[in-house]
């Protein structure tokens, strides 16, 4: 019986050979194609997001997982040509240095540490370096800290401007502007797609100084610069799609520090704190002191108003103390005897206890900074969602996801992600931009509405597949 | 007996476990060669020994001793596609065998018959191709369970006879590995253990008023395969984040759950029969998934807590079977079957482990005695499981979200070879 057994079995195996043809087929189920779109040539306008910035540096891993990348990558699938990016080389893959993850206290906080090495850098300053060229025509014309304000700015793309701008700015035309850059390049690739989210730059800089520093765009600069930029790469007949400004107070840099901070002042019984609010300058009784209830620092439930910077984290356990370092970690030396004396700071006075040596403005974006960045967040998508429709482009409302994601989280294949520090897998170390994983969370995202303006059916990626915050090994 | 003992061992040593899901859900529906050529039926017939596990009360009704065996080689074959699109993802080719045993002896003409029988009633077995969107849910999954089962029969009259076994669940085991989700790598995770005995009851009842007609009714117990000591093995995790994987071992209970069969036999002529089967299977036991994660005894982390639930909630489910056996000579039976089984899988609820959706099924199966003792059996089925869409908004709707979003469609080509000796 054994042995019919043993006879039987190169029979059984051949007929399995015989009904491999059996396989299901979903290639084409949906087919993948570009709709009415056509993506031969794509170009990406747009700042630090655009550029694939991440853990507050350029990096070339970071330039590589960019969602534009992304987006060409899936875009080859359906007739997409070659996407060139202002890759910084191999040899100089750290580009602006950027932070890396070491490890964590004893207490659980995050440990990290700016990489140095193998910098793309060719000059300038310590504070203002320069970076290695790249004069060769791209596709993605992302700009780092580029702001909508700035794009009829002359000069912008010298070495008294923006590096990162100055790094792509052809050396025969110094003062060229990014509008003019972008102009160039659409007559020169014939785009026949884009994609702008230029605008973040114009909240941002404003909230994460914590209203101390920066500016807010006044809406008409932001409405009319929109416009000249949407003509200019929709001149040639190009389909696109317009990106608009998330609500920043979600994001990690807000988030992450004071629902800890509230905590230890609940326990230790402390009603409360003083900070400096604003950027207007004067002392004590100037009216820019500001007392912050410990039940009105926002915690990870939403209770409360105040939003504390990731940058705030080393300093608040001075609380109490007289001390000038959290004077020292924003203002430079030579200037900090005169800053004080503006404020009306003495620094021997217990820190964040007394108007007379008050938290830092920069490290606290309060309730009325917050409604004023809400404020101009809606002008500002207004004024894009109009230019977007006006030119009947598809439109990403990245305030509507994000909000979203800050609420509920994002869940991909079987995988939880949140708007966590660390954890939530879609935040880089800066607290502000996103990982790879993030990226390639936005860029599944524009798919969407790209496909949904076009009827094209673009597939979308798999962002599990790609990092969140990179631990040490 | 002494040949009985040495058949099971023969088919223990040649034959490998259970198979991949054949019958909604993980339900393996391969009760012997004869019946699957007739597309499973057999609750109404009193054909061959197979009986004792189909009805016990139609075993009764065999007038010679006898044993067979036979053994099955499935071939499941999918496509994968993710909600977001992109490429399709396959199965590694895994081939399985699942296998029956059946003897059965009495005295001529007696009214008593007792067998014994071995078979594979649940069973999964799919490996996935690295890389796919759904590694976090599952990679690989391989669960056996074989039954042994000792039967009794009793003819009450020459018309009606009742049977009932107890069933065992011999040997079971279960092996799950997925991916686990690390900040900036890929770990994974392997759960392996094996069941402990349980039982359960097989009991049925025939009734043939008529040379040309046959009915039966049985029911199969629901046998709870319980893990005690699992392994639990976890691969490449993040160091800052190893207190995070510290259980080494999980308990869980999975459901093989009961069934409800009626079947119908007629015989229009002596070379034709037909049979028509209905099976319930109470699928709804099956709630939930939970591992419980321990070590040196004391609930213990692994992943984010010390037990990891995953919804199940499956719904009760039935399944049609029509098949039809012609012998044009006395040496030769041709056999031909067909079937439609309804999944117990709700929209929302699809798991990697079982792709499922309803599934049509077609047979067919050849039998030639070479002796007058001894015959030989072919079967061939073939089951198209429909194409499955499940999408996000049906993973976030149901609280589902641990498993992936897309479309499933598989085919299972499922031939087997049978062997069977009267006397």
């Amino acid at each position: 019986m054994n042995l019919n057994f043993r006879r039987s079995a190169p029979f059984l195996a051949l007929l399995g050979l015989a009904l491999g043809g059996c396989q299901p087929d979903l290639e084409d189920d949906p087919k993948s194609s570009a709709g009415q779109a056509d993506f031969t040539t794509y170009i990406a306008v747009g700042n630090s997001l655009t550029a694939g910035f991440g853990d507050n540096g350029l990096y070339r891993e970071g330039q590589l997982k960019s969602y534009p990348n992304f987006l060409a990558q899936q875009f080859r699938t359906v007739g997409g040509g070659d996407f060139v990016q202002p890759l910084f080389t191999e040899a100089q893959s750290n580009g602006s240095g950027y932070l890396s993850l070491t490890g964590f206290t004893a207490t659980g906080t995050p440990i990290t540490t700016l990489v140095t090495t193998n910098r793309a850098v060719r000059g300038g300053t310590a504070a203002a370096p320069l970076f290695t060229k790249f004069t060769d025509p791209i596709n993605n014309l992302a700009v780092p800290g580029i702001r909508m304000s700035d794009i009829l700015t002359a000069g912008y793309g010298s070495v008294q401007g923006n590096p990162y701008f100055e790094r792509i700015t052809p050396d025969a035309t110094p003062g060229q502007t990014y509008l003019q850059r972008v102009q160039a390049t659409v007559a020169a690739l014939k785009p026949t797609f884009f994609t702008e989210w230029l605008g973040n730059n114009d909240v941002l800089g404003f909230a994460t100084a914590g209203g101390a520093a920066s500016s807010l765009t006044p809406v008409a600069t932001f409405t009319t610069n929109t416009n000249l930029v949407l003509d200019a790469l929709t001149a040639g007949g190009a389909k696109g799609l317009v990106a608009t400004i998330p609500d920043v107070t979600g994001i990690p840099f807000f988030t992450t520090v004071g629902p800890g901070f509230r905590a230890t002042l609940a326990a230790n019984n402390v009603p409360g704190v003083v900070a400096l609010t604003g950027a207007a300058p004067g002392g004590a009784t100037s009216g820019n002191r500001k007392q912050i209830a410990t039940a009105d620092i926002r915690d990870a439930a939403g209770s409360g108003r105040q939003l504390f910077t990731l940058t705030s984290a080393p300093f608040l356990p001075l609380l109490g103390r007289p001390t000038g370092a959290p004077w020292r970690s924003f203002v430079p030396r030579a200037a900090l005897a005169t800053y004080l004396s503006a404020y009306g700071i003495d620094t021997l006075q217990a820190f964040g206890a007394t108007p007379a040596n008050p938290i830092p403005s920069t490290f606290i974006l309060d309730d009325v900074e917050q409604g004023q960045v809400q404020t101009a967040t809606t002008a500002f998508n207004a004024a894009l969602t109009a230019a977007a429709n006006q030119r009947n482009l598809a439109v990403f409302d990245a305030n509507i996801f994000f909000r979203s994601v800050a609420t509920s989280g994002f869940v991909t294949n079987g995988v939880p992600n949140t708007a966590s520090f660390i954890s939530g897998n879609l935040f880089s170390l800066d607290g502000v931009h996103p990982t790879p994983r993030g990226y390639a969370v936005i860029a599944n995202e524009m798919i969407k509405a790209i496909n949904a303006k076009y009827g094209a059916a673009v597939p979308g990626l798999d962002p599990t597949a790609y990092r969140g915050v990179r631990f040490p090994q | 007996m002494m040949m009985i003992k040495n058949l099971l061992f023969a088919g223990g040593a040649v034959l490998v476990g259970a198979s991949s899901a054949h019958a909604g859900g993980f339900q393996v529906y391969l009760p012997s060669q004869q019946s699957i050529g007739m597309g499973g039926v057999g609750v109404g017939l009193s054909m061959e020994q197979a009986a004792q596990f189909m009805n016990p009360g139609a075993m009764a009704m065999l007038r010679q001793n006898g044993v067979q065996l036979g053994v099955s080689a499935t071939f499941a074959r999918l496509a994968f596609r993710p909600a977001a699109g992109g490429p399709q993802r396959q199965l590694e080719n895994t081939t399985v065998t699942p296998f029956n045993v059946y003897a059965s002896f009495g005295p001529k003409e007696g009214k008593f018959r007792a067998g014994i029988s071995i078979y594979t009633p649940y069973g999964s077995t799919l490996k996935y191709k690295n890389g796919w969107e759904g590694r976090f849910a599952l990679t690989e999954i391989t669960l056996r369970a074989i039954y042994v089962q000792p039967t009794v029969s009793y003819a009450i009259t020459d018309q009606l006879s009742v049977g009932a076994g107890l069933m065992i669940l011999a040997a079971g085991s279960v092996n799950l590995q997925r991916a686990i989700a690390l900040p900036s790598a890929e770990g994974s995770i392997e759960l392996d253990g094996k069941t402990k005995t349980g039982f359960g009851v097989n009991a049925g009842i025939f009734f043939k008023p008529s040379d040309k007609l046959s009915v039966g009714l049985s029911y199969r117990s629901k046998i709870d395969a319980t893990v005690e000591d699992g392994d639990v093995t976890v691969v490449n995790p993040t160091a800052a984040l190893q207190s995070r994987f510290v259980g080494n071992k999980f308990k869980a209970t999975l459901p093989l759950p009961a069934t409800f069969n009626v079947g119908v036999g007629i015989m229009p002529t002596d070379k034709l029969t037909i049979g028509f089967d209905v099976n319930f299977t109470q699928w709804s036991e099956y709630r939930a998934l939970r591992f419980d994660f321990t070590k040196d005894g004391q609930p213990a982390q692994v992943g984010t807590g010390t037990f990891s639930e995953s919804k199940r909630a499956y719904e009760d489910a039935l399944t049609f079977r029509l098949g039809g056996q012609y012998k044009p000579s006395d040496k030769l039976a041709l056999r031909l079957g067909a079937g439609y089984d309804m999944s117990p899988v709700k929209d929302g609820y699809v798991t990697p482990e079982t792709p499922d959706n309803n599934r049509l099924i077609g047979t067919a199966g050849v039998g030639y005695n070479i002796t007058e003792n001894f015959g030989v059996d072919a079967s061939f089925m073939f089951q198209a499981i429909l194409k499955r869409t499940q999408t996000e908004d049906d993973l976030l709707n149901n609280g589902t979200t641990d498993r992936v979003a897309g479309t499933y469609r598989t085919n299972i080509s499922i031939p087997g070879i049978g062997l069977r000796y009267n006397f």
